[in-house]
């Protein structure tokens, strides 16, 4: 990976996944000592290797970390170290809100809303700092971790959550994922495969530079040291229903069993183009997996093979035109989160709300042959994160507009996201498309994901780490 | 759930609370006057709701309208909540209704609450405010309670309002009842059922709504200064139907995830789809008035296939209330449907 | 009927004095300042209320009044003329756009208006208007008081939007009591029963909160065909979205 610019001044989380080091650790921190706080953030880019961890950057030289550390501030953070106020004021609001304020705006309402959240998310205010540890193995979070929390004077710690990227890419609900992120202008990316998106500005996830919106830039706080390169990121515990999503196809695809034109989905004999040895229902079982996600479980984009899953397909160089826009449930859910270049109401948005999206599953995987039915199961979801250079314009637009309202498109408008959405059963619906251009309507979905905490940090480069740090 | 012992009391409540006790009349919307009319329902309405009565063949209908007061007393220009009880004569013999009253909202979530409500709303005295604490008022910018009505010496305007100021959830159907006025006429009001009902489409969707009659003549009160007009709104319904219909639309909203399903004080914001159900045309005051409205009995809960009661726990105990209010005034007993009849 | 006997001659004066210019002029000058220094009232935010459903996301008003710099006859012109030389632009960013119902430029004495009817998002909707119409904003804005601090609006995003939002007017309820709730969520009062209130200082609160929020729309908007987006009305139209 190399760019236009110093990649050692960014942190690395924002433009590399960390693929190689499947556990994660996060570390909810509130500052304790404001200098004893700001020595810690100094001494994490001073170069020293014995005490506190070092931030990991976007430039790893010659020679792989053997663990990653990477640090996210709140705004109620930024003010605990003593952020001059006149910086403070840059911050857009969202960021000054906190996630919690912007609850309907991302559909954390009802068993979702903040107020429901356990701890330590149930005090959000006090929630300054997201330390992020990425490993191979559990003991080297471990030590990590010791040694970030090594001065009880700086930091305290309110709560982990801990996740690990199973075998394969794939998470609870069975998809596979971790399969695209946004490729940027001034950056050369040889692992990248093709995309048939265009290249995104940087300015989608760096604040100072050109964004998405043609002729707009967001504003940087200053100074530049502080504000330059930062970024913005929504990291959010979802907690994810894998029995209740399976039960929720085991249902659909007998009520698609008696449907009049089930046939149209899926032609009498197909079953095993879906998968090896499948009956008729579940074979269908995995055709609503597949409209409701936009992918097949494998990761095949139903843009580029609507009928079965296909090995041979590119998992990413799609669009939703001609074929692929009538195959794609215009509701799909990789289709709500990034139309691409499809059809969509608001033209001027194509592209324009791009994230880049870093997560991990936590929990144990779901095992229907282990699920005890009078016991509950245990819970299990997503640490996700939601890197944008704007959480307006971005995240939130995406949240708000496509993915609960359904703006994007009329035959979509009043219904949630299938798979993501604050469902109500009793006024869900989906529709399926069918070749011959009708649709099959399903309806009772559920809430199948459920927020159980969250806070919007920023992001700060490393210039602004030592800014911080200098305070 | 709602017993007959609990539905008894609460008809005690109200007869307990009336001037005087009005034997083999309704105890509340004592006064009122039935109309023969017929419902059309809109060519969309069947595609909502499979109820027979929205199929778009005429349905006849008997409807009563009538004044929220209970007691014989008549005083059509007071201020009062009207009621408009409709029942639709479904071709098997069978009947569905929908009873609606001006008020939009009602001030009691549950049993419970109308028993407190009953409790501290008793009526008192009323008088007028004496003109120095209505000078008062005026300097602290508030309005001060209304002049009684002519012969008015008690009402329970006092009790409900301490009701309100202690339960924020009664705050607007008090208010309402407060500022609600007199019609010009019966056929110049808007009525609402309140409740919320789920109404089954051919598809099978059920979908939870709320009904409200919109009058064609439009809206129209009676200037507040004409309020010792006792009686003039059955004449004016008599000679409205002599010379032409009234004619009522009735809209049907339909309400989202997270809106009250279950709650009438809960009002449903104006942005709900809102959909055309039908028209209904209301022809002629027969002379038989007993059988034309006051033998009969209305119940809330009285449905055709295809509509059914929300958990409301004010609507469940109105179908029990209003069945022993039916028998305490000895009215008509009607059929209930195979599939409702247990309700009583 | 006769008027109860008990009613004297200063019973009808009291019952006439809020209609006597006297009293209205000791209402406004005194009374209501008064008051207002007495039980201060915070100005309530303007803009749709807050809401995950659906219905409350489409259709949702947009009235913004802006006093003019010039207040004369030619500042009034160069409003107008601002508009009429960008026509072209605003039909474009109105179908690139996608989800504006009606846009209206009103000029209301020296004030520049804009009401619209929008889908979704409020900030969405604007920060997409700047991507199209930006220059039209500016061309709009500058001739506002106060707007030259947040023009050119494509530099100025954030600031922009959260100068429009505050220009925003609000939007009474439908009903008094819903009036009373947004009096109280602004001052962090979420009790529900049982409470102490006191009803009968509604039309008090109202004037005080009028004296707060001089402009305000009334009512939630009454629309014909509530709960539909721009692109749903015109897929089922036929003309395209």
């Amino acid at each position: 990976m190399s760019a236009m610019f110093d990649l050692a001044e960014l942190q690395g989380n924002i433009l590399r996944g960390y693929t190689k080091k499947p556990h994660v650790r996060y570390l909810i921190l509130e500052v304790a000592d404001r200098s004893a706080a700001r020595r810690w953030l100094a001494s994490s880019v001073s170069g020293r290797g014995d005490g506190v961890p070092q931030i990991t950057t976007g430039d790893w030289g010659p020679n792989k970390p053997d663990t990653c550390f990477n640090i996210g501030l709140t705004y109620e953070g930024l003010r605990a170290l003593g952020t001059p106020s006149a910086s403070l004021e840059m911050f857009p609001n969202e960021f000054v809100e906190g996630m919690t304020a912007r609850a309907l705006k991302l559909g954390d309402v009802g068993p979702s809303a903040p107020e429901n959240w356990p701890a330590p998310f149930n005090e959000p205010k006090r929630i300054h700092l997201i330390a992020t540890i990425y490993a191979e193995k559990v003991e080297q979070l471990n030590e990590v971790q010791e040694r970030a929390l090594y001065d009880r004077e700086a930091l305290t710690l309110l709560g982990t959550r801990e996740g690990y990227n199973f075998p394969g890419d794939f998470v609870h609900f069975g998809y596979r994922d971790n399969i695209t992120q946004p490729r940027f202008e001034e950056i050369h990316d040889p692992d990248r495969y093709p995309d048939r998106q265009p290249r995104a500005p940087l300015g989608t996830v760096l604040l100072g530079h050109p964004t998405n919106l043609e002729g707009l830039t967001w504003r940087v706080p200053l100074p530049a040291e502080l504000g330059h390169n930062g970024t913005f990121n929504a990291f959010r515990v979802l907690k994810q229903d894998v029995a209740g999503f399976e039960e929720y196809l085991d249902r659909a695809a007998s009520d698609l069993l008696k449907h009049p034109q089930v046939d149209e989905l899926l032609q009498p004999g197909d079953e095993e183009k879906i998968g090896k040895g499948l009956s008729r229902r579940a074979a269908l079982r995995e055709i609503v997996a597949a409209n409701l996600c936009g992918r097949w479980r494998d990761g095949t984009p139903l843009a580029l093979s609507a009928d079965a899953p296909d090995p041979k397909a590119d998992l990413t160089d799609f669009d939703y035109v001609g074929v692929g826009d009538s195959r794609c449930p215009h509701g799909a859910h990789i289709r709500r989160c990034n139309p691409r270049g499809g059809q969509i109401v608001q033209r001027i948005a194509n592209n324009s709300r791009r994230l880049v999206r870093r997560g991990v599953p936590y929990g144990p995987p779901y095992d229907p042959a282990k699920r005890d039915r009078d016991e509950p199961e245990p819970e299990r979801g997503l640490l996700g994160n939601f890197i944008g250079a704007s959480l307006g314009a971005q995240f939130e637009a995406m949240s708000c507009d496509w993915l609960n309202l359904g703006l994007q498109d009329p035959r979509i408008t009043g219904s949630n996201d299938p798979i993501s959405g604050a469902n109500d059963p009793v006024t869900s619906w989906f529709d399926l498309p069918l070749k011959s251009g009708g649709t099959i309507r399903l309806r009772g979905l559920p809430r199948f994901v459920l927020t159980r905490g969250g806070a919007y940090t920023f992001l700060p480069s490393l210039s602004a780490i030592r800014f911080l740090g200098s305070l | 759930m709602v017993d007959a012992s609990v539905a008894k009391r609460l008809v005690q409540a109200i007869i307990d609370n009336l001037p005087e006790p009005v034997p083999g009349r309704r105890p509340v919307h004592t006064i009122g006057i039935g109309v023969k009319g017929e419902f059309v329902a809109s060519d969309v309405a069947r595609t909502y709701c499979i109820a027979e009565h929205f199929n778009g063949q005429p349905v006849p209908v008997s409807v009563r309208f009538s004044n929220g007061l209970g007691g014989l007393e008549q005083h059509d220009g007071w201020s009062d909540v009207r009621g408009m009880a409709i029942r639709f004569h479904l071709p098997d013999g069978t009947g569905s209704d929908l009873i609606a009253t001006t008020l939009g909202e009602f001030f009691v979530r549950n049993v419970a609450d109308f028993f407190e409500f009953a409790k501290v709303a008793k009526r008192e005295p009323y008088q007028r405010r004496h003109w120095l604490l209505k000078i008062a008022d005026f300097l602290r910018l508030k309005v001060p309670p209304r002049n009684p009505y002519p012969n008015e010496t008690e009402n329970v305007d006092a009790g409900a309002l301490r009701y309100a100021n202690r339960h924020r959830f009664s705050q607007l159907g008090i208010f309402q009842v407060g500022s609600i006025g007199a019609p010009e006429s019966y056929a110049r009001a808007s009525y609402h059922a309140v409740h919320t009902f789920w109404v089954t489409a051919p598809d099978g969707v059920r979908r939870p709504v709320r009904f409200s009659w919109q009058p064609v003549a439009g809206v129209r009160n009676i200037d507040p200064a004409d309020v010792s007009r006792d009686k003039y709104l059955f004449k004016e319904l008599e000679d409205r139907l002599k010379r032409w219909p009234a004619r009522f639309m009735l809209m049907m909203i339909i309400g989202e995830a997270g809106d009250a399903l279950d709650d009438p004080t809960k009002p449903w914001p104006a942005t709900r789809v809102r959909v055309v159900m039908g028209t209904l045309t209301l022809t002629e005051v027969p002379k038989d008035q007993e059988a034309a409205g006051e033998r009969i009995s209305f119940n809330p809960c009285r449905l055709a296939p295809g509509i059914e009661a929300s958990n409301d726990p004010i609507l469940e105990a109105r179908r029990c209330a209003y069945e022993v209010s039916r028998e305490l005034r000895d009215g008509c007993p009607f059929r209930w449907r195979p599939d409702n009849a247990n309700s009583k | 009927m006769p008027i109860p006997s008990d009613e004297g001659w200063i019973d009808r004066f009291v019952d006439r004095l809020p209609e006597t210019r006297l009293f209205k002029l000791v209402a406004s000058w005194i009374l209501v300042p008064l008051w207002a220094r007495l039980t201060p009232v915070k100005p309530l935010p303007g803009g749709p209320h807050p809401s995950f459903q659906h219905g409350d996301n489409v259709q949702c008003m947009m009235n913004l009044i802006m006093p003019l710099k010039d207040k004369s006859p030619v500042g009034r012109a160069l409003a107008a003329l601002a508009i009429a030389q960008n026509k072209e632009a605003i039909f474009a960013g109105l179908n690139n756009v996608g989800t504006v119902h009606f846009a209206r430029f009103v000029i209301v004495g020296d004030n520049i208006c804009m009401f619209s009817v929008y889908d979704g998002d409020f900030t969405n909707y604007i920060r997409d208007f700047i991507a199209t119409i930006g220059s039209v904003f500016n061309a709009v804005v500058e001739l506002v008081e106060g707007g030259e601090e947040v023009i050119p609006c494509e530099d100025n995003v954030e600031a922009f939007i959260q100068w429009v939002h505050e220009r925003d007017l609000y939007q009474v309820p439908d009903t008094a009591t819903d009036f009373l709730r947004d009096q109280e969520a602004l001052n962090g009062d979420r009790a529900v029963s049982p409470v102490n209130d006191d009803l009968t200082l509604l039309p008090r609160k109202l004037v005080l909160q009028l004296r707060a929020n001089p402009n305000v729309s009334l009512g939630s908007g009454y629309r014909a065909y509530p709960g539909f987006s721009v692109a749903q009305v015109r897929k089922h139209l036929g003309v395209g979205w």
